[in-house]
């Protein structure tokens, strides 16, 4: 089985940090980025088979990503994490299709699972 | 009217707003009484003796124009009596039945013009009636005698006298006619003058009755009618004694102070309130904001605990100094927090207006930063400080700044500017943004409660009139200019803490050092 790709959006870099090297674990291939700009950018070079993104950042928002990979790759299955879970978010959030809703402070495991059963519904 | 003392009536107020609420009470109450009724029913019972006074004097001018009257026609009969009676004379063998008559006709003048005498003024008048007076006593004697005369002879001289007694009688009352009509003119005359002037004072008398009462009524309507647009305006302050003397508008002014009183209390209330609701604006991004090194230091932690064995030495340096700086930035967060939210002694002190706005900026930021606002400070150095209530000073500019955000949906540079203008005692801040604008048709209702553009739910149009209540309770000034499409500003103006030009902007503002 061929390695699957995971791109972590979160402007905190401490996020990227501690998730790589706990996704690699699980056998994923991953990409970190902390400026929704740079990410957008690489979801239209290339397609991931898990988005995990940050919800409330500058520039686009994870809302945004969302919505230009539902179009773009419908395929990848997006986690979004967020410092403010409102109910209202969080059904705009899968209204658009995403994977999972995950509020913060997280644990990584759990996400961690979460991207794995992710990977293998998508 | 009495009232109950005015400290019985409530109690819900502060302590220092019941203490300027009894003492504005009790400064209306203390001046002399004179209610409006007493001065009208004064006033009315005036006109009424002026009136009976002026009556009078006219009753008795008439009286004595008709007595004078009287007594021209007295001696007007007087005068064609005597005629008559030396025409009598001349016939021969008048009766003596005609000649007692006529005696009884000059007895009768005589009677009336010694009547007369007693009133007579001038002393060549008093001398002209009583010289007429004797002559018709004379005369009168002289008819007495040609009554019982029976010689031819004695009847003819006594008969020569009458005449010329006559003719002196007539000459005499000729020229007291002449005189009394004269009189009688010049009576008349006067009266007329005098009537006229009587008009006049009456009319005098009620326009100044008039012009009074306007007075009485209109001024403190008008007094009333700026207190209200003040009031309108969210100016609270307590009505103070205006006059020297009180009357029933000073029972609508304690009314109204009690009212004021009471919307003192809901406003601070309210203020509280707007906090709160400022605050609730800003809870999302806070907790978002709380919740990003919160997340750092338990994923953090995680990794720590999950590959404690494996991690070198190094390794787990580093991600403990990671633990360690994220919980000072999450720290960091709560101060700011609590920055805001103390000092709650709504007192006006000294304060330094930069760190009001950076303590504002800071619990801000956070939205700023995820509108995509960038934020720019000009201050000059050296800034004085003004006098205010830093809590509520930030609730304004965080009010100010979260309305610069939300006017630039697409994100923007929001510049505040700080000036000082010690020449006015003051000192300005400009929080200008780039968005929308306001339409002209809403700048007036800029500042009005309840009037938002938002869409229901988003706001309660509460934020600008409270910024505005309390920028007015520093004795300051907001005030708003905008282009539609190319921004909005703020401008704010606060006194400074030992301007000179402060005492006079209000009440509260010497209050303030007491209770600091």
């Amino acid at each position: 089985m061929a390695e699957k790709s995971v791109l972590v959006l979160d402007d905190e870099p401490i996020v990227g940090d501690r998730l790589k090297p706990v996704l690699e674990r699980e056998g994923f291939e991953v990409e970190i980025f902390t400026e929704s700009e740079r990410a957008l950018e690489r979801l239209k070079e290339r397609s991931f088979h898990v988005l995990v993104t940050d919800m409330k950042m500058k520039g686009p928002s994870g809302m945004d990503l969302l919505r230009f990979i539902k179009e773009k790759a419908p395929s990848t299955q997006v986690i979004v994490i967020t410092g403010y879970a409102t109910i209202e978010t969080s059904h705009e959030a899968q209204a658009l299709g995403a994977f999972q809703f995950i509020a913060k402070p997280f644990k990584m495991k759990e996400l961690a699972k979460l991207v794995s059963k992710a990977a293998r519904g998508g | 009217m009495s009232d109950p003392p005015v400290a019985n009536r409530r109690t819900s107020h502060s302590p220092p707003l019941q203490r300027e609420l009894e003492g504005a009470q009790r400064a209306i109450l203390s001046r002399p009484s004179i209610p409006i009724r007493h001065r009208l029913i004064f006033s009315l019972l005036l006109c009424f003796i002026l009136c009976g006074l002026f009556g009078l004097v006219a009753l008795t001018r008439i009286r004595q124009v008709r007595g004078q009257l009287d007594l021209l026609e007295a001696l007007e009969m007087l005068y064609s009596r005597s005629l008559r009676v030396q025409l009598l004379e001349r016939q021969e063998g008048s009766s003596v039945e005609a000649l007692r008559d006529a005696r009884a006709r000059v007895e009768e003048a005589e009677a009336l013009l010694a009547a007369d005498a007693g009133q007579r003024r001038s002393p060549r008048e008093a001398e002209a009636y009583s010289k007429l007076l004797s002559r018709l006593a004379d005369y009168r004697s002289l008819l007495g005698r040609l009554e019982s005369a029976v010689d031819v002879q004695e009847r003819g001289r006594e008969m020569a006298a009458a005449q010329a007694l006559e003719a002196e009688i007539a000459f005499r009352g000729r020229d007291l006619v002449h005189r009394e009509r004269s009189s009688v003119a010049r009576l008349l005359r006067s009266s007329e003058m005098l009537f006229g002037t009587m008009l006049a004072v009456l009319l005098g008398f009620f326009l100044l009755i008039t012009f009074f009462f306007t007075r009485a009524l209109m001024d403190p309507m008008r007094r009333f009618q700026a207190y209200t647009r003040r009031i309108a305006q969210g100016d609270f302050s307590l009505i103070r004694p205006a006059r020297a003397y009180r009357d029933e508008f000073s029972e609508l002014a304690l009314a109204v102070n009690q009212m004021l009183a009471e919307f003192q209390t809901n406003q601070e209330k309210l203020i509280q309130a707007g906090k709160l609701t400022a605050m609730g604006t800003i809870t999302s991004g806070i907790a978002h904001e709380l919740n990003n090194p919160l997340n750092n230091v338990a994923i953090t932690t995680e990794a720590l605990m999950e590959d404690f064995k494996a991690l070198s030495d190094e390794e787990k340096w580093r991600l403990l100094q990671d633990i360690y700086f994220e919980t000072e930035r999450a720290g960091e967060i709560v101060k700011s927090l609590l920055d805001f939210t103390r000092d709650e002694r709504p007192d006006l002190v000294p304060v330094d207006i930069l760190e009001v706005i950076e303590a504002t900026r800071r619990i801000a930021q956070n939205e700023m930063v995820l509108n995509d606002v960038r934020f720019e400070l000009r201050a000059p150095p050296g800034l004085p400080l003004v006098r205010g209530a830093a809590n509520q000073l930030r609730q304004v500019f965080l009010n100010l700044f979260l309305n610069a955000v939300q006017a630039m949906p697409g994100g923007g540079p929001l510049t505040v500017e700080v000036m000082a203008e010690k020449g006015l005692g003051r000192l300005c801040v400009e929080v200008r943004d780039e968005g929308i604008g306001i339409p002209p048709e809403h700048m007036p209702h800029a500042f009005d409660p309840f009037f938002t553009t938002k869409e229901p739910g988003k706001g309660t149009g509460l934020g600008l009139s409270i910024c505005y209540s309390i920028i007015q309770k520093h004795g300051g000034t907001i005030e708003v200019t905008s282009e539609r499409g190319k921004g909005t500003t703020f401008h704010v103006c606060l006194p400074l803490a030992n301007g000179e030009k402060t005492g006079a902007e209000g009440p509260r503002l010497d209050r303030g050092p007491a209770e600091a």
